[in-house]
C-alpha cells in the first residue's frame, strides 16, 4: 500500500507514507493523526461532533454527532496513547458510547486502531474487555452497530469489532487475533501483519470484513453510508419507482453465465448500492441500497462465480445478511437464478448441510416484507433455501420462461427413465431425451406449473419488475407495517 | 504490499475447458473472457481479476479441471 490510512484524516498534516515512524510518533498529540478527536471529526458531519467523554488518557474517546443528518454515537480508540490499549478507563468510555447509542436508539460507529487490553492493568483490563463484548452482544439487533478497523486490531480489539453488524476495513487496518511475534514464537511460522490479518485475508478468506477501502476516508464514508442506509432508512415512494427493461442485463444465451452486479443495480435505485462482503462467497451477492428511496436488502445469486452454486460459505454469508436486515426491519429482495448446491466432498465436509441450514433458519424466521424474483432458473435444495413459498415468502415472482422445478428436466427424466433411456439405440437418445424432457416439463416443472400450484404467485416481465417489487414490498408494508425480527444478529 | 510476479488465473470449481478466448501475448483485462468453461450444465466465462498479459495457457479444451487449478498466468500490467 502506498496510501496510508492518515493521510486522508487530515490532509493538513503532511503524508503520513512520506514520513519515517519514528518522525510520526514523536508529533503532539493535537496534531498526530491518529488523535481520536480528528479521526471523530472526519467521521462526523461538520460541527456536529459533541464529546460524550473527557479528551485524556483513558486510551478512547465518545461523541454524538451526525452523519448525513443522521443522529450517531461514535467511539474512536486513542491510539497516541499506548498504542490504543484497553484498559479500565477506556473500556468504560465504550460502555459510556453504548449505553447512550441505546437510549437514544441510534446507530454506534466504532473506530479501532488499538493493541488490545493493556498488559499492565492486568485480568482487570480483560474485564473491561469481557463488558465491551456482553453490552454489543445486549445491543446486537436493537441499534444497528459498525466497526471501521483504521489501524492495527488485536486480541480484544479484534473480537469488538467482530461482533458488530458491519465490519469496514481501512488501507492500514489489520485484525487479528494474535501478532505476528506470538504466531512467530508458537509456531514458527513467519508471517507479516498484512498477510496474517489485512484485507486480502479478511476481504476474501476470512469474511470477518464486510468492506474494503484504499484510504481512511473512503472507510470512513462507508460507515456512515451504512449508518445512514440501517438508521435512516426512509419510507418506499411506489410512485418514484421507474421501470427499466431489466431483461437486457442477461446473456440470450439461457446457459450463458453472467454477472449479476448490473442487475442488482438494475433493481436499486440508481447509485445506492452498497455491496457487503464483495469478495468472500461471492456467488452469492448482498447489498443493501434503497428502492423508491427506502433502504432494502438485496441477495442476489451471482452465476458468474460457481455458477450462481450455493455452497457452504454463501449460504452463510446469505444467512447473516437476511438476519442483519430482518433484526433492523430492512425488507429484502431475493433475485434468484440459482443451478442448486455445489456437490463434492469439499462442501459436505466442510459442513454445507450444517451452514446450508442456517439460511433456512433465517429466512424461515424473517418478519420483514421479502419478496423473490426468479429470473432463469431455481433448483432443488436451493430453490427452497431461496426464500421460497414454503418458507414464508411475502411474495414469489418469476419471469417468464423461469425453470422452477427439482432438477433441469433432462436430468430429471435421465433419472427417471434410466431403464427406458438404456434400450433406446444411441443414434436416437437425443431425440428421445428431448421428447421426455419437454413431456417432464409440461407435466413437473415450468414457470405455469409452480403458479398453478401456487409456488410462485405471479410472472412480471422484466421491463414491469421494478415497479412490482416496490408495489409487493408497499403492500405488505401498508398491511402488515415493518416488523422487526426478535432477535440479535450473531456473526453467523 | 508484497509486489507479485505474475497473476495467475485459478479454477473455483470442477468444470470442462470449452473454448480458449485469449493467445499469449494478448493484452486482456477483467472484461475480457479468457476461457469458456461448463460445469453445472452452464457455460460460465473466466474474467482475470487483474489486467495483464498473457504468458502461458495452461489448459486445452476438452480439459477437466479442478478446483484450484491454474488455467492461465498473466504478467501484470
Amino acid at each position: 500500500m502506498t496510501q496510508t490510512a492518515d493521510s486522508a484524516a487530515t490532509p493538513v498534516h503532511p503524508p503520513a507514507g512520506s514520513v519515517p515512524r519514528s518522525v510520526m510518533v514523536k508529533l503532539p498529540r493535537a496534531e498526530d493523526p491518529r488523535n481520536p478527536v480528528h479521526r471523530l471529526t472526519a467521521l462526523l458531519d461538520d460541527g456536529s461532533l459533541e464529546l460524550l467523554t473527557p479528551d485524556d488518557e483513558s486510551g478512547m474517546l465518545a461523541a454524538i454527532g451526525t452523519v448525513d443528518g443522521t443522529p450517531v454515537v461514535a467511539f474512536c480508540s486513542d491510539a497516541t496513547v499506548m498504542g490504543g490499549a484497553m484498559g479500565e478507563d477506556g473500556c468504560q468510555v465504550v460502555m459510556t458510547a453504548y449505553q447512550r447509542a441505546l437510549t437514544d436508539g441510534a446507530p454506534i460507529i466504532g473506530l479501532w486502531h488499538s493493541g488490545g487490553a493493556r498488559l499492565a492493568e492486568g485480568v482487570a483490563s480483560l474485564h473491561a474487555v469481557g463488558r465491551i463484548f456482553a453490552i454489543m452482544t445486549q445491543a446486537s439487533g436493537r441499534i444497528p452497530q459498525i466497526s471501521v478497523v483504521l489501524g492495527p486490531a488485536a486480541g480484544g480489539a479484534a473480537y469488538g469489532p467482530a461482533l458488530t453488524d458491519v465490519v469496514v476495513l481501512g488501507p492500514e487496518g489489520r485484525i487479528f487475533v494474535t501478532g505476528p511475534d506470538v504466531v512467530r514464537s508458537v509456531t514458527g511460522e513467519d508471517v507479516d501483519m498484512l498477510r496474517l490479518g489485512g484485507p486480502e485475508p479478511h476481504g476474501r478468506r476470512s469474511g470477518v470484513v464486510h468492506l474494503l477501502a484504499d484510504t481512511e476516508e473512503a472507510a470512513l464514508q462507508h460507515a456512515r453510508d451504512t449508518a445512514t442506509l440501517l438508521g435512516s432508512q426512509g419510507s418506499l415512494l411506489t410512485d418514484q419507482v421507474e421501470d427499466v427493461d431489466l431483461a437486457d442485463l442477461l446473456p440470450e444465451n439461457r446457459k450463458r453465465a453472467y454477472d449479476v452486479h448490473p442487475l442488482v443495480e438494475g433493481i436499486l435505485d440508481e447509485g445506492t448500492a452498497l455491496e457487503l462482503h464483495p469478495r468472500w462467497a461471492p456467488n452469492v451477492v448482498t447489498a443493501l441500497g434503497r428502492l423508491g428511496g427506502r433502504t432494502v436488502g438485496v441477495v442476489a445469486n451471482n452465476p458468474l462465480r460457481l455458477g450462481g452454486c450455493l455452497d457452504s460459505l454463501s449460504a452463510e454469508k446469505a444467512s447473516r445478511f437476511v438476519r442483519l436486515c430482518d433484526a433492523f426491519g430492512v425488507p429484502l429482495v431475493v433475485v434468484v437464478d440459482v443451478p442448486g448446491y455445489l456437490p463434492g466432498v469439499g462442501q459436505e465436509w466442510d459442513g454445507v448441510v450444517r451452514r446450508g441450514a442456517k439460511l433456512l433458519h433465517a429466512f424461515a424466521e424473517c418478519v420483514v416484507p421479502r419478496v423473490t424474483l426468479v429470473t432463469r432458473k431455481t433448483y432443488g435444495g436451493a430453490y427452497i433455501a431461496m426464500n421460497s413459498r414454503s418458507l414464508g415468502a411475502t411474495k414469489v415472482m418469476a419471469w417468464p420462461g423461469a425453470e422452477v422445478a427439482v432438477m433441469g428436466a433432462v436430468a430429471a427424466i435421465r433419472v427417471l427413465h434410466r431403464r427406458r433411456l438404456a434400450e433406446v439405440p444411441p443414434d436416437l437418445r437425443d431425440q428421445v431425451e428431448a421428447e421426455l424432457a419437454a413431456e417432464h416439463e409440461r407435466i413437473a416443472g415450468g414457470v405455469e406449473k409452480a403458479v398453478e400450484i401456487g409456488v410462485v404467485d405471479e410472472i412480471v416481465e422484466p421491463s414491469r419488475t421494478r415497479t412490482a417489487l416496490a408495489a409487493a414490498i408497499d403492500a405488505e408494508i401498508q398491511t402488515a407495517g415493518v416488523r422487526r425480527g426478535a432477535h440479535g444478529n450473531i456473526p453467523l | 504490499m508484497a509486489r507479485k510476479q505474475v497473476v495467475e488465473v485459478v479454477a473455483e470449481m470442477v468444470a470442462s475447458v470449452v473454448e480458449i478466448g485469449c493467445a499469449v501475448g494478448d493484452d486482456v483485462t477483467p472484461e475480457s473472457t479468457v476461457l469458456l468453461l461448463e460445469s453445472m450444465k452452464m457455460e460460465i466465462p473466466v474474467h482475470p481479476e487483474h489486467a495483464g498479459r498473457v504468458r502461458e495457457i495452461k489448459v486445452s479444451p476438452g480439459d477437466v479441471i479442478q478446483e484450484g487449478d491454474v488455467l492461465v498466468v498473466l504478467d501484470p500490467a
